[in-house]
């Protein structure tokens, strides 16, 4: 080997490679998932009417309309079951693709931005009306994370006898989800346009005019409802 | 070369035929080469860690297509880049690789040269620039077969050349090297 072979491989044990993430926990639970495309949001979907069906069975007090009214939010929706679908921990956000806070706000004029500026700014053109992702924290590890829709996107919340859901104050309408819930994001017709079913933590949703926030993180409703006042 | 117990083509076996526990560890064995390999190419962390994520998604998917007995490695190593070209394609700039700060840890585990420290700081940092300003094709060969320390086959799959093309690569991506760095 030539000193300058023997230099270049001393040189590759320098450099500086972000740290590796966990792939091995990310990719848990996509495993079985068919090849195409279009029939993992089925597969999930499916998953979810069975799980319902069940449900119904068990007769659960409240039913899906009853909790549509109550929050008052009119892009989430929430399906009550008796046991949440099995989906993965962490799931993959699909976050689409990192833009600048400028570009995103070029793009989705109408984003809202709390306080403090976030480490990375992300854009999914896939839904209607798009879907803006703010992170505190890494795409692997995220500390907070914000997602902004509007126009015909929605939300769908799956909340299962464990998780508490609260009206709270804010915005033009919001609430509370505290305990382990299953998020999707899809658009009206109800098809399913970005990310597969995850498990999310304690959520904080809420309505500014046509802009549905939800706000994601190891956060206490207090702090979490602190941050989304500074949403405008 | 150290043997893992299990044998890669033991855990490819048993993957095979749906053990995901099996597949687990075979991407706990490989995450940090399928990982580090993806940023070389892409140029981001964020992107590489996309494209390793997808590669052994794929790769998964793909074991049926899979010859039982050939080498686990290169064949993924193979699927992770096509990812990271992929998604370098539709990105803007690459950064640079750059050196980590003086008495920081080795994050990938990489043992200390034998070899002990042939260069200065002053010229690491200005060989990096000088691999940094090569062409593409040569910025990667080298990357490949020195900084990752691929085999010639390895580097071959990750890149989608020929074992030829990666000799002759390899061969002017040092001349020119010398010619900058001397």
């Amino acid at each position: 080997m030539t000193e300058l072979e023997t230099a270049l491989r001393q040189l590759g044990g320098e450099i500086d490679y972000p740290p590796t993430p966990d792939l091995a926990s990310a990719i848990r639970g996509r495993l079985e998932r068919p090849t195409r495309l279009w029939r993992r949001p089925a597969a999930v979907a499916l998953a979810i009417v069975v799980v319902a069906a069940i449900a119904a069975a068990f007769a659960v007090p409240q039913s899906r309309s009853a909790i549509l009214d109550w929050l008052g939010l009119r892009n989430v929706s929430v399906v009550r079951v008796e046991k949440l679908p099995v989906v993965p921990a962490t799931g993959r956000l699909d976050l689409g693709r990192q833009v600048t806070l400028d570009e995103a706000r070029r793009r989705a004029p109408w984003l809202r931005l709390p306080e403090g500026d976030p480490d990375s700014v992300w854009l999914n053109e896939s839904l209607p009306g798009g879907k803006v992702s703010l992170v505190w924290g890494t795409p692997s590890r995220v500390r907070l994370l914000l997602t902004e829709v509007t126009g015909r996107a929605y939300i769908e919340k799956v909340v299962a006898g464990d998780t508490q859901a609260e009206s709270v104050d804010i915005g033009d309408a919001g609430a509370w989800f505290q305990g382990p819930h299953v998020v999707m994001f899809r658009d009206r017709d109800g098809r399913f346009h970005d990310s597969q079913a995850r498990l999310a933590r304690n959520t904080l949703v809420w309505q500014l005019g046509d802009v549905t926030l939800r706000l994601e993180g190891g956060l206490s409703k207090a702090e979490a409802l602190r941050i989304a006042r500074t949403a405008s | 070369m150290v043997s893992r117990p299990p044998e890669d083509s033991q855990l490819v076996e048993r993957a095979r035929s749906g053990d995901e526990d099996a597949y687990e560890e075979l991407v706990r064995a490989h995450q940090g080469i399928a990982f580090r390999t993806a940023y070389v190419i892409a140029g981001n962390a964020a992107d590489a860690e996309e494209a390793a994520q997808e590669g052994f998604v794929k790769a998964y998917r793909a074991l049926g297509r899979f010859r039982a007995g050939s080498p686990f490695r290169p064949w993924l190593l193979r699927i992770v880049a096509n990812e990271a070209r992929n998604r370098r394609r539709s990105a803007g700039r690459r950064a640079a690789l750059s050196l980590r700060a003086a008495g920081e840890e080795s994050s990938g585990g990489a043992a200390p040269s034998p070899e002990g420290a042939v260069l200065a700081g002053e010229d690491r940092e200005r060989l990096l620039e000088a691999v940094n300003g090569l062409r593409e094709e040569e910025r990667l060969v080298i990357a490949c077969r020195f900084f990752l320390e691929l085999s010639e086959e390895e580097t071959a799959a990750a890149l989608d050349v020929r074992l030829g093309t990666v000799k002759s690569r390899t061969s002017r991506a040092l001349e020119h090297l010398r010619e900058a760095y001397d």
